[in-house]
C-alpha cells in the first residue's frame, strides 16, 4: 500500500456517493470540453483572420450588394486582391441535412484567401473544367462521405432558380483542406457564374466582397475608407475582419460567449458547492479515524494530503472522464458543429481540474488537520 | 528489581486540569511518576480518575498544564505538536480499547499503516507486516477485511500494528475491555511475551485484576496520584 493507495481507498469507501461525485463532475467537464471546443473551433472564429476584410451591406448582412462595387474597392492602392460570394444554403436529401455553398470567382479566392482555406491552383483548375464544378470542404466531405467525382444535388432554402426549381446540382471536382484543424471547412465553393446565370432573383448581387490588404497596411484604417466610400451611395457598407465578421455573425443570435460562460461558470458553482459539501461530510463523518492516524504518528501535513489526495484523485477520474467524452464528441461531431478540443483548451480544463480538487479538498483537510487528537476521539 | 534500571519514562510536578462546564476539575495536581525500561505497568483506578488522560500525555496526544514528561531522552512537554507526531511514529505504539482498525484496509494494510511514515521500501514494508502477523497468529488472514473477524483478532491486528515499526513503548487503553476471557487471556499472553522476549516498555490501563496480574507491578491510581500495589513474586 502507498500513501496514495489510502487516499483512494478512504475515496472508495462510499462507493455510490464517490460514483455519483465522479459522474456530476464528469458531466460538468463534459460542459466545459464541448462549450469550450465550440468557442475555440471554427465556428469560434479562432481559425478566422485578423487580416482578411468582408465588406457586407451596412443594412444587413443578407442585404445583397450589386457586383459593380468590386472595382471601386480594387482601386484603393491597399487593396492587394478584392474577391466576391454569394450565398446559398439549404439541404441535401433530408431537410436538416444542412449545406452551405459559396459562389465565387475561384481565382479570385485563391487570391484573397487561398492560403486560409487550402485552395490550390490544381483545384482552382479543377472547378475550372465546367460552370457546375464545386469544392468540397474536407469536414463537409467526410461527414457526408462524398468522393470527387461524384454528383450532389442541394435543395436550396431560399435561392430560386430562373426556371423555377430549387434544386441545384453540382458536380465535386475536388476536396479543400483549409489552413489548420481550426479552420471551418464545413461548406461548399461553387462558381459564381453557374450560380448567377441560373438563379430567379438578385443577379449581379452579392453577399459580400472579400479584401486583403497590402502586407504591412493597417486593416482597419483600410475598412473605413471602404466605408467612406460607399456611405453615401445606395448600398452603404460595413467592412470588418473576418474575426470580427464571424463574431459579429454569432452574436446575431445571443453572445455566445457570454452565455458559454454563464452555463458554465453556474454549473462550476453548483458543481462545486454540492462536491464541498459532499466531501465536508465525508471528512467529517472520519474524524475519529483521522484521530487514530494522528495517533500512529501521522503529521498534520500528511493527514492534509491524505485528503487532498483523495478529493483530488475523484476529480481526475470525474473530470477525465468528462474529458475524454467531450474529445469523442468533438471527433464525432466536431467538424459540423465547429468543434476542437485543442491542446490549450484541454491544458486550460486541467488546470481548472486541478485547481477545483484542491479547493475542494481545502476546507475539509484544514478542519481534519487542526481538530485535536483528544476532541477527535471524544466524537466517537 | 526495578532500582537498578534505569528511568524511562518520568513525569514529575505534573499538573492538568479540564474545564468541564465552566469549572477547572484538576486531575492531576503534582504527579511524579518513574518508569524503568523494560517494565510493564498495570494502571487500575476508578473511572474518571484520570488513567486516559495519563496515558494520553504519555502518549504526547495531550500534554500536562505544567511540570515535566520525559520518555527516554525525549521531553514531551516541550515539544510541538509535528514533533510529537514524528517522535509517535517512531518511539510508541498504542493499543486502543475498541482496536480502531480502518474497516476499508485489509488485515495487512491496517498493520502496514504507520509504515507509511517511515522510509522503507514497498518490500521492506511487506516483510515487517509479514513478521508481525505471524508473532500474533494472524498469518493466514493478511487479506482478509477485520470487520468480519472476532474481538480477539481484531485486537490481535492492533496490536501488530502497534509494535509493526519496532518501538520501544507500548500503551494499552484498557485493551481487553471488550473481549471474553479467553480472548483476553490470549492477548495478555501475548502483551507478556512482547515485554519478555522483545523488551517492550508496557503502560496498560485495565480495570480486570485479572489483566493485571500479567503486569509486572500494579498501580493504583486515586484522587491524582498513585499508590504501587504489594504482590508477592
Ligand atoms: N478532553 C477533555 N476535556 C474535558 N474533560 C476531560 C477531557 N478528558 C478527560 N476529561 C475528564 O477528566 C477526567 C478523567 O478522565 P479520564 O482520564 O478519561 O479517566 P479514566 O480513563 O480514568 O476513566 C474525567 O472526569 C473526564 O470527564
Ligand atoms: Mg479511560
Amino acid at each position: 500500500m502507498t500513501f496514495f493507495a489510502l487516499a483512494r481507498k478512504n475515496a472508495w469507501r462510499k462507493p455510490l456517493r464517490t460514483v455519483l461525485l465522479m459522474v456530476s463532475i464528469a458531466v460538468a467537464f463534459l460542459i466545459y470540453g464541448l462549450t469550450a471546443s465550440f468557442l475555440n473551433g471554427a465556428q469560434g472564429t479562432a481559425g478566422a483572420s485578423d487580416d482578411i476584410l468582408g465588406v457586407t451591406s451596412a443594412g444587413g448582412r443578407t442585404q445583397p450588394l450589386p457586383m459593380a462595387m468590386m472595382p471601386r474597392i480594387a482601386a484603393d492602392p491597399d487593396v492587394a486582391a478584392v474577391g466576391y460570394v454569394t450565398r446559398l444554403r439549404g439541404f441535401v436529401d433530408v431537410e436538416k441535412n444542412v449545406v452551405a455553398i459559396s459562389a465565387g470567382d475561384p481565382d479570385r479566392l485563391l487570391a484573397v484567401n487561398g492560403k486560409g482555406l487550402g485552395l490550390t491552383p490544381a483545384l482552382v483548375e479543377a472547378i475550372g473544367q465546367a460552370r457546375d464544378k464545386v469544392l468540397v470542404g474536407r469536414a463537409l466531405a467526410e461527414a457526408q462521405g462524398w468522393r470527387v467525382g461524384e454528383r450532389v444535388a442541394v435543395t436550396a432554402f431560399d435561392m430560386a432558380r430562373a426556371d423555377g426549381g430549387r434544386d441545384w446540382r453540382f458536380e465535386i471536382a475536388g476536396i479543400f483542406e483549409g489552413e489548420d484543424a481550426t479552420t471551418d471547412t464545413y461548406f461548399m465553393i461553387a462558381r459564381y457564374d453557374y450560380v448567377n446565370a441560373a438563379r430567379a432573383r438578385g443577379k449581379d448581387t452579392v453577399d459580400a466582397f472579400i479584401v486583403r490588404p497590402h502586407a504591412g497596411v493597417a486593416p482597419g484604417e483600410l475598412a473605413v475608407r471602404i466605408d467612406t466610400l460607399f456611405a453615401n451611395s445606395a448600398t452603404p457598407t460595413r467592412t470588418q475582419s473576418e474575426k470580427q465578421f464571424l463574431e459579429a455573425f454569432l452574436r446575431q443570435y445571443a453572445d455566445t460567449g457570454l452565455i458559454v460562460n454563464l452555463v458554465v461558470g453556474a454549473a462550476f458553482v453548483t458543481l462545486l458547492m454540492i462536491v464541498v459539501n459532499t466531501m465536508v461530510f465525508a471528512v467529517r463523518e472520519r474524524t475519529f479515524e483521522i484521530g487514530v492516524l494522528k495517533t500512529l504518528g501521522f503529521s498534520r501535513r500528511g493527514i492534509m494530503a491524505l485528503i487532498l489526495g483523495e478529493t483530488l484523485f475523484v476529480f481526475a477520474v470525474g473530470g477525465g472522464l468528462g474529458l475524454v467524452l467531450a474529445k469523442l464528441a468533438t471527433l464525432l461531431a466536431g467538424p459540423a458543429l465547429g468543434l476542437v478540443l485543442s491542446l490549450p483548451v484541454l491544458a486550460k480544463a486541467l488546470a481548472i481540474l486541478a485547481a477545483l480538487g484542491l479547493a475542494t479538498g481545502a476546507l475539509p483537510a484544514f478542519n481534519a488537520m487542526r481538530t485535536p487528537i483528544i476532541k477527535a476521539f471524544r466524537t466517537r | 528489581m526495578t532500582e537498578n534500571i534505569a528511568p524511562y519514562i518520568v513525569l514529575s510536578g505534573v499538573r492538568k486540569a479540564y474545564r468541564i462546564g465552566g469549572e477547572m476539575i484538576s486531575i492531576f495536581s503534582g504527579l511524579d511518576l518513574t518508569i524503568p525500561q523494560g517494565d510493564f505497568v498495570a494502571v487500575m483506578g476508578p473511572s474518571g480518575s484520570g488513567k486516559s488522560t495519563l496515558l494520553n500525555m504519555l502518549a504526547g496526544i495531550d500534554s500536562p498544564d505544567s511540570g515535566t514528561l520525559r520518555i527516554g531522552t525525549s521531553r514531551l512537554d516541550q515539544m510541538g505538536e509535528a514533533a510529537r507526531a514524528a517522535w509517535r511514529a517512531h518511539n510508541m505504539g498504542i493499543v486502543f480499547q475498541f482496536y480502531n482498525l480502518l474497516p476499508m484496509l485489509s488485515v495487512a494494510e491496517n498493520v502496514e499503516l504507520p509504515l507509511l511514515l517511515k522510509p522503507l521500501s514497498r518490500k521492506e514494508r511487506r516483510l515487517r507486516v509479514d513478521k508481525v502477523l505471524d508473532l500474533v497468529g494472524l498469518a493466514g488472514r493478511a487479506k482478509q477485511y477485520p470487520a468480519l473477524m472476532s474481538g480477539g483478532q481484531q485486537q490481535r491486528i492492533g496490536i501488530a500494528r502497534a509494535i509493526v515499526s519496532d518501538p520501544g513503548l507500548l500503551l494499552c487503553d484498557e485493551p481487553t475491555g471488550d473481549l471474553d476471557r479467553k480472548s483476553a487471556d490470549e492477548v495478555l499472553e501475548m502483551l507478556r511475551f512482547l515485554n519478555r522476549h522483545l523488551q517492550k516498555t508496557i503502560v496498560m490501563v485495565t480495570h480486570d485484576p485479572q489483566a493485571a496480574l500479567y503486569a509486572r507491578r500494579t498501580l493504583h491510581l486515586d484522587k491524582g496520584d498513585f499508590v504501587e500495589e504489594k504482590r508477592a513474586a
